[in-house]
């Protein structure tokens, strides 16, 4: 398989795109990268990718403010929220494992955190919890104090 | 007169007590860079009585650190009773903005919805906050010092 030399001009981590070995694997790829890809009735592969136009055209006070603007299709999954909605699940198959969410799914699992960071070194800010092996409940004392 | 309006709403995130009651928890979510560039997303309760910010002591490898307790050691009075924390300072980027804070390490209880608090000391002041209790909401302004027309 060859890719145009384009992809790798593009964007230079994406050279790591190339050391995958098989279609599916090249694509699960771009899928942890956050790359949007198509395939064509003939089988070819295209990507969709950002180009930056203007080094801090927003005043970074009101960067949050704007970005309330951008399309839905936009806006970045909250990892948060999908760890939330999908805890149950979660627990039943990573209970007691550490795992990385990117881009609502989980990218990665290890028994400890120093190996879930070797395991993430290409996620784009994975939000990074420890599953409990036991009952998710809460026991901080925040809330928990009545007065 | 300064303007109390807010431009981003923070809504609560339920979570089962351990009698199984729902209870609602302010979280605002921060990245933290690491020592090595990296960049991880947290989930803090925002938490007025934390002077400091505040993450579990097992997250230590992500400031970088061989251990939770090579810092500097406070010894702390938390809601739980007295308590130690090893402080250390890192990078934080709370709602669009990188702030350089202190930030402890603490031994706290484990959820997977939370890394640990969200402190007053330097982060606060670059915000206002309404907190709703009845609305299950946190605002925010990212512009504390703007006046009222």
């Amino acid at each position: 398989m060859t890719f145009p030399e384009t992809l790798e001009r593009t964007e230079p981590s994406l050279s790591t795109i190339t050391a995958a070995r098989t279609p599916e694997e090249i694509l699960d790829t771009l899928d942890r990268f956050g790359i949007e890809w198509f395939i064509s009735e003939e089988g070819t592969l295209s990507i969709k990718y950002w180009q930056v136009v203007a080094d801090k055209f927003i005043p970074l006070e009101q960067v949050a403010i704007i970005k309330q603007r951008m399309p839905a299709t936009c806006v970045q999954e909250n990892e948060l929220e999908w760890l939330s909605e999908n805890l149950d699940s979660l627990k039943e198959e990573y209970a007691g494992k550490w795992i990385a969410i990117c881009k609502n799914r989980v990218a990665a699992f290890a028994t400890n955190l120093p190996e879930l960071l070797n395991l993430t070194r290409e996620c784009d800010k994975p939000f990074i919890t420890q599953i409990p092996a036991g009952p998710v409940v809460w026991t901080f004392t925040y809330d928990l104090q009545k007065l | 007169m300064i303007s109390k309006n807010f431009e981003l709403v923070v809504p609560f995130y339920e979570v089962q007590d351990p009698a199984g009651n729902s209870i609602y928890i302010p979280l605002v979510q921060a990245i933290l860079m690491t020592p090595q560039n990296s960049r991880f997303q947290l989930s803090l309760i925002f938490d007025t009585g934390a002077n400091v910010t505040t993450l579990r002591a097992d997250l230590y490898p992500l400031l970088g650190l061989a251990s939770w307790d090579v810092g500097q050691r406070r010894d702390t009075s938390t809601a739980g009773g007295p308590s130690v924390a090893y402080q250390y300072q890192g990078t934080l980027e709370v709602f669009g903005k990188t702030i350089n804070c202190p930030i402890h390490l603490m031994q706290m209880a484990l959820h997977p919805l939370v890394h640990g608090l969200l402190g007053r000391d330097t982060v606060y002041r670059e915000f206002g906050f309404g907190f709703w209790e009845c609305k299950n909401e946190l605002y925010v302004t990212l512009n504390p010092l703007v006046s009222t027309p």
